[in-house]
This record gives C-alpha cells, sequence and structure tokens, in this order.
C-alpha cells in the first residue's frame, strides 16, 4: 500500500449498499485511509456513518473541519457540508453553495484529494443517478491517479459510472466485489 | 502572482484582508471568481482598485453566504431543550449571530424565543462583512420556491420541541411573486451590523449570553481562529453559551476557556 496515501470514493444513488459491502470485506489489516463522498438524501442526517462503521473493520468517522487524516480510519462527507482534502494531509468542510446540485459535491472532494496527493492517489466512481465525480476523477487521471469505475452494467443507476467513462478511460473498469478484490490486493 | 500574492496585495491596497482563510478554501472561490470573469489575478487586482462595484463582488463571492431556517434541525432540538430551558432569568438575554449573513439563523432563533414568550427581552445582534446580504436580512425576504426546505426544517424542529406553531405564522408567503417575508413584528427586532471580523472593533458595547458563531471558523486558519475567538470571549458574559457548527470544534487552545455541553459550549468563569 505505499505506493498510495488514500482511497477517494465516489458515489450517489445505490452506493451505500456497494459501500457497505466493501467495507465490511475489506482485510482485517487494511490501513489505507478512505475517503467517502456520497450524496444523500437531505432529510437523513445522521446514522449513516454508524450504520458504516458497525459492518466495517476500519474506525468510519464523520470528520470534524481541520481533522487530521489518519491510517485504518475511514472519512465520510458529513450531510450538507462539501469535505476537501487540504495539503497538509487534513480534511476541511465548506457550507458554500450547492455544485451539481449537490452537499457534499464528489467533484470538490475528488479534486482535492488529486491536488493533494497526485499520483498517489485512488479514485474510484460508484453507481448514481448524476454527473457530480466525473471532474473530480478526471482531475485524478491527470495527476496520474489510479482511477476505477464501477462498471455501469453492475450499476443500480449507471448515470455516474457512465458520466466518468464519456471523460476519461480508467484503469479498471470492474464490479463491486472486483473493486474489493483488488483494494485487498494492494500491497 | 499567486492567490497568497493576490491576498496580500489585496490586504494592502483595499485594506480587506484574507491572508489568514485556509489555503484551499479561498484559492477555490478565487479561482472560481477568475473563471467566471476571465481575468487574472493581476487583473482583478488592478479592476477591484477602481471600481468599488467589483471590489465588493469580490467580497460577495469570496466570503460563504449560505443560511438557512433552522439549518440543522436536530441542533436546534437539541438547543430547545437543554440550553433554552436554562437562559438567565434577567430582563434581557442578549443574542450575538456572527456571520449572520441573510438572517435566517437570526430568525430561527427569534422564533423559537417568540414560542417561549422570552421575544420581548431578547436584545438580537447579527453581524456580517458583507453588506449585500445583511440588507437582505433587514428586509427578511426570500425566494420561496427554491427554499421550500424551510418549512421542512420549520415544522421537524417544531415537532421536535413539542411546539404548534405554523409557517405561516411567521411567514407572510406571496407565491404569485415567488417571495416569502418574515413578519414585520420579528424583522424590527435584530440590529443588523457591518464588521469585517479580522480587522474591525466588535461593533457593540455590551456582553452577550448566548454566541451563534456556526460554520464561519472552517474557513480561518487556526491562528486566525485563536485571535478571533480570545476576542469574542471579551464579550461573553461568564457561562455564556457558544454554539459552533455540527462539524466544528475549538481549537486546543481556546478549547480550555469553555466546558462542551453536547451542542454547545459554555465559557469557564
Amino acid at each position: 500500500m505505499s505506493d498510495y496515501k488514500a482511497i477517494v470514493i465516489g458515489g450517489s444513488a445505490g452506493s451505500f449498499a456497494v459501500v457497505l459491502k466493501m467495507l465490511s470485506k475489506l482485510r482485517q489489516d487494511f490501513e489505507l485511509p478512505i475517503i467517502i463522498c456520497m450524496h444523500r438524501l437531505k432529510h437523513i442526517r445522521s446514522g449513516l456513518a454508524e450504520n458504516l462503521d458497525l459492518k466495517s473493520n476500519m474506525k468510519v468517522v464523520e470528520p470534524y473541519d481541520k481533522e487530521r487524516i489518519e491510517k485504518g480510519k475511514v472519512y465520510l462527507a458529513p450531510a450538507n457540508y462539501h469535505m476537501f482534502v487540504e495539503f497538509d494531509g487534513t480534511i476541511s468542510l465548506s457550507v458554500e453553495e450547492m455544485n451539481n446540485q449537490s452537499r457534499p459535491s464528489i467533484d470538490y472532494t475528488l479534486s482535492s484529494a488529486a491536488m493533494a496527493y497526485r499520483e498517489k492517489c485512488i479514485g474510484i466512481i460508484l453507481t448514481g443517478a448524476n454527473k457530480d465525480g466525473a471532474k473530480g476523477l478526471k482531475d485524478i487521471a491527470d495527476k496520474n491517479g489510479f482511477t476505477i469505475v464501477q462498471d455501469p452494467q453492475t450499476a443500480e443507476v449507471d448515470t455516474m459510472p457512465k458520466a466518468a467513462l464519456k471523460l476519461i478511460k480508467p484503469n479498471l473498469v470492474l464490479s463491486p466485489d472486483g473493486i474489493t478484490d483488488f483494494l485487498n490486493k494492494l500491497k | 502572482m499567486d492567490f497568497k500574492q493576490f491576498l496580500k496585495s489585496f490586504k494592502n491596497r483595499t485594506g480587506y484582508d484574507f491572508c489568514d482563510y485556509s489555503d484551499n478554501s479561498i484559492s477555490r472561490r478565487l479561482e472560481k471568481i477568475c473563471e467566471g470573469t476571465g481575468l487574472t489575478f493581476e487583473q482583478m487586482l488592478d479592476k477591484s482598485l477602481i471600481d468599488t462595484t467589483f471590489r465588493n463582488k469580490v467580497i460577495d463571492e469570496i466570503t460563504v453566504n449560505t443560511t438557512e431556517l433552522f439549518r440543522d434541525p436536530a441542533t436546534w432540538i437539541s438547543l430547545y431543550k437543554t440550553l433554552y430551558q436554562q437562559l438567565p432569568k434577567s430582563p434581557n438575554i442578549t443574542f450575538w449571530h456572527i456571520g449572520c449573513s441573510r438572517g435566517l439563523e437570526v430568525y430561527s432563533n427569534l422564533i423559537l424565543m417568540h414560542q417561549m414568550g422570552l421575544f420581548d427581552k431578547c436584545r438580537v445582534i447579527g453581524t456580517d462583512i458583507n453588506p449585500r446580504v445583511l440588507d437582505i436580512a433587514r428586509q427578511g425576504e426570500y425566494a420561496y420556491k427554491f427554499n421550500l426546505y424551510f418549512k421542512d426544517n420549520f415544522d421537524e424542529v417544531m415537532k421536535g420541541c413539542g411546539l404548534n406553531a405554523k409557517f405561516e405564522d411567521y411567514f407572510d408567503i406571496d407565491e404569485h411573486n415567488d417571495t416569502m417575508k418574515i413578519k414585520s413584528f420579528m424583522t424590527e427586532r435584530p440590529s443588523f451590523i457591518i464588521q469585517n471580523l479580522v480587522q474591525d472593533k466588535i461593533p457593540f458595547a455590551y456582553k452577550v449570553d448566548v454566541v451563534f458563531f456556526r460554520n464561519v471558523m472552517i474557513y480561518f486558519n487556526e491562528k486566525l481562529q485563536n485571535k478571533i475567538m480570545a476576542s469574542v470571549c471579551t464579550k461573553m458574559y461568564d457561562g455564556a453559551a457558544l454554539i459552533l457548527g455540527r462539524q466544528e470544534s475549538l481549537t486546543s487552545l481556546m478549547s480550555t476557556r469553555f466546558t462542551k455541553m453536547g451542542q454547545f459550549y459554555q465559557k469557564k468563569a
């Protein structure tokens, strides 16, 4: 895992189940930080991180502003906040305008990770009914980071993976199980 | 010229100091202005010096003006059940909303005070760096359809607090013109005052019982957070309450001066 500093994941409709399954199947000693930006229904403000935390070997948190990113932890964008990775390895939050009708915006999280980690970042786009995230994944690809898009045929809603595939040719197109296997094989 | 050099020159030549805003946030917002206007940092700087309207537009875009009625309903319900039940019994209760933007949090608080029969005791100040949003706060008029979820937040809070108020008790809705306006008995109450937190003195003389300071300090670096919180503290009574955004915390230096009480912080004596 020494080649990479973090994994950033974006998803919308249908992605909660995918993320839940992935986190529950990651190997015990998985230590790369995982930074997740998922759109969620506005009225569901809590419980998401707790649910993921129960099923995951890693500690899942909704970070506070300026919280340091640590190994072995999963960071979930809090409801109604944009989440960014800063150059100094901390998370920052913002309540500024929506982006792609979304707050949190996946583009914001992925683009900031691309800036902060450059080629040492793995970006993943999952199922979703929105184009948010495609541009962010392209930013990761442009910095020579590693990019994965969920196979649209396995997506509950294929708008988001298709939008990403339209912008870039990712390193891999995989099913959810394929993504988990790939992560578990990282050295 | 990079964004840091821009901010330094902007400060030296206009007096507005954004140098200690967090890098990622401010650089992203400046890049957005560049994209939107097609100007470079140098051109933006030159234009801000000769064109006040443009300068105000830059300030407007740098600062984040998000505000909503009863943002994070769970926070309001918790405050109602804890802090609001133990407000001082003094003749006046003074509230200060820092970075109040278009005033919706000011009115959220006032609605609850009104429901509790404390409205007439309330002294309320809202401060912000941006004159444009303060004008909107004074008017208390907002787009209706775009902000329909205000009503959802309102209903959720009333239900959670066990109160029976209706949205229409506080808002005049004009669907034809797509506006909702806070009723005038409410808008007459608060004072909205311009304040640049980084440079200006606090623009009122008295001390306050409750400070709302939500989602403002997330845009500042730690050094600036400490400086501003120290100054805010001088205006707070011992035992006064400080309310931060849901995902915010005090710096380690400032946290020694407060006790955390669930959704709010209480200033130690």
